[in-house]
C-alpha cells in the first residue's frame, strides 16, 4: 500500500499521516513513513518527541553537507537516514529548509 | 500621516497567518494607510480574510512575457507600481491585494508567468516612487520555505504567528532563526488562539523567545473561517479583532 497524505495547512495532514503509518505498522510491521515537507513535523506524531524531530537530518542536507557518503540504493538511503519509530515504522526526511539559501547557482 | 509599514506574517499552517495579515490590512487603510497585501501562497487565504472570497485566476498572468533567454518578465512599460495599479484586485476599506497565483489541477506550471511578475513587484517596492510610501502586509504560506528563499525583501518586520502546539512552536524557532539571519528584520513572536496565561507561557517556553502580542481564542474567528468571509466583517467588535486592532497600533507606534 502506498499513501501520500495532502491538503490544507493545519487541517490535520500530518496527524492522519503519522497516526496511519503506525496503525499500519501494528499490522504489518513495516511501514516507510516519509516527510516530504520542508518544514518536517512527522516526527511528532509518530511519536518521536518534537525536540528528537527538530534535529532529524534530512536525505538532501545530509548528502549536500558531504558528512554522509553517498548511498547508491534506495535501502542504503532508508538505512542511512532512516529513523526507527514505535510500532516498526521508519521515518525518513526528504529534505528540510532552516537555513537562508544563499542564492548560488 | 504615518510611516508605512512593511510586514511579512510567516508560521506554520492554521496559526492564524491569513486572519491576522488580513485584518491588520484593513484596519491600516482604516487609519488612512495605502494598502498592498502581497499574497505567495499558492493556497487560498487572505482573500477571505480580506473579505474578498476566494479568487482563482493568476493575477499577473497578463502583465508578464517571456525576454529572448525564455525568462519571465514584467512587460515593456508596465512597472511595480502600474503592475500593481492594473492588476491588483482592490478589496473593502480600498487595501489592494496582489497574488502570486493558486496553484489549480494543474499544478503551477501554469501561473509561473504570474509568479516570476509577483516575485518581481516584491523586490521593486522598497525603490518604487509611488510604491515606497505604502504599507505592505506580506502573507507568507505555511512553512519556512519562502522565508529562507528571501520571498520578502520589502519587510522590516516578521510577525511570526504561534499557537499551543508543538509543531506550530517548532515552525516558529526556525522561521524566527530565518528571519534574523538577515540580520536588518525586526521579529515579533504573535500568540494566536491563547485562552489562559498559562497557554503563553507554554509558547515562550517551547520557542524560547518572548511573546510581543497576543490574540485571544475566539469563537467568532473560528465561525467566521468555517464560513469563509472575513472576522471583521462578520464579527467586527470580535475579541481576536480588538487584539488585532491594538497590534496594529503598536506596530504604528514603534514605525513612527
Amino acid at each position: 500500500m502506498r499513501i501520500g497524505v495532502a491538503g490544507k495547512g493545519g487541517s490535520g495532514k500530518t496527524t492522519v499521516a503519522g497516526t496511519l503509518a503506525r496503525v499500519l505498522g501494528r499490522r504489518d510491521g513495516q511501514v516507510l513513513a516519509l516527510d516530504s515537507d520542508t518544514n518536517p513535523m512527522l516526527g511528532v506524531s509518530l511519536g518521536l518527541g518534537p525536540e528528537v524531530t527538530d534535529l532529524l537530518v534530512a536525505v538532501r542536507q545530509g548528502l549536500e553537507s558531504g558528512d554522509t557518503e553517498h548511498q547508491p540504493t534506495i535501502e542504503g538511503i532508508l538505512e542511512t537516514f532512516g529513523r526507527a519509530g514505535p510500532d516498526g515504522v521508519r521515518l525518513v526526511v526528504v529534505n528540510r529548509i532552516d537555513q537562508i539559501d544563499p542564492g548560488c547557482p | 500621516m504615518t510611516p508605512p509599514l512593511r510586514v511579512a506574517v510567516a508560521g506554520k499552517g492554521g496559526a492564524g497567518k491569513s486572519l491576522i495579515a488580513g485584518t491588520m490590512a484593513r484596519l491600516l487603510a482604516r487609519r488612512g494607510h495605502r494598502v498592498l497585501v502581497l499574497d505567495s501562497d499558492p493556497m487560498p487565504g487572505v482573500a477571505i480574510t480580506l473579505g474578498l472570497g476566494p479568487l482563482g485566476e493568476p493575477m499577473l498572468a497578463e502583465a508578464v512575457e517571456k525576454d529572448a533567454d525564455g525568462r519571465w518578465r514584467l512587460k515593456k512599460g508596465i512597472g511595480a507600481a502600474r503592475a500593481v495599479n492594473r492588476f491588483a484586485f482592490t478589496a473593502p476599506d480600498g487595501v489592494r491585494l496582489l497574488q502570486s497565483g493558486k496553484a489549480t489541477a494543474d499544478g503551477l506550471a501554469t501561473i509561473m508567468g504570474s509568479i516570476s511578475g509577483f516575485n518581481y513587484v516584491a523586490h521593486r517596492l522598497a525603490a518604487d516612487g509611488v510604491l515606497r510610501a505604502w504599507s505592505i502586509v506580506g502573507d507568507l504560506p505555511a512553512g519556512t520555505r519562502q522565508a529562507a528563499f528571501g520571498w520578502a525583501p520589502y519587510a522590516h518586520r516578521f510577525l511570526v504567528i504561534v499557537e499551543q502546539t508543538w509543531p506550530s512552536a517548532l515552525t516558529a524557532r526556525r522561521v524566527i532563526r530565518l528571519a534574523r539571519s538577515r540580520g536588518d528584520v525586526d521579529v515579533w513572536l504573535v500568540a494566536n488562539k491563547v485562552d489562559d496565561r498559562n497557554a503563553l507561557t507554554v509558547i515562550e517556553e517551547r520557542v524560547g523567545e518572548k511573546v510581543a502580542a497576543c490574540v485571544p481564542d475566539d469563537a467568532a474567528a473560528r465561525d467566521a473561517d468555517r464560513d469563509g468571509v472575513a472576522l471583521l466583517d462578520r464579527s467586527p467588535d470580535a475579541a481576536a479583532v480588538r487584539a488585532i486592532s491594538a497590534l496594529t497600533e503598536r506596530l504604528i507606534d514603534s514605525t513612527r
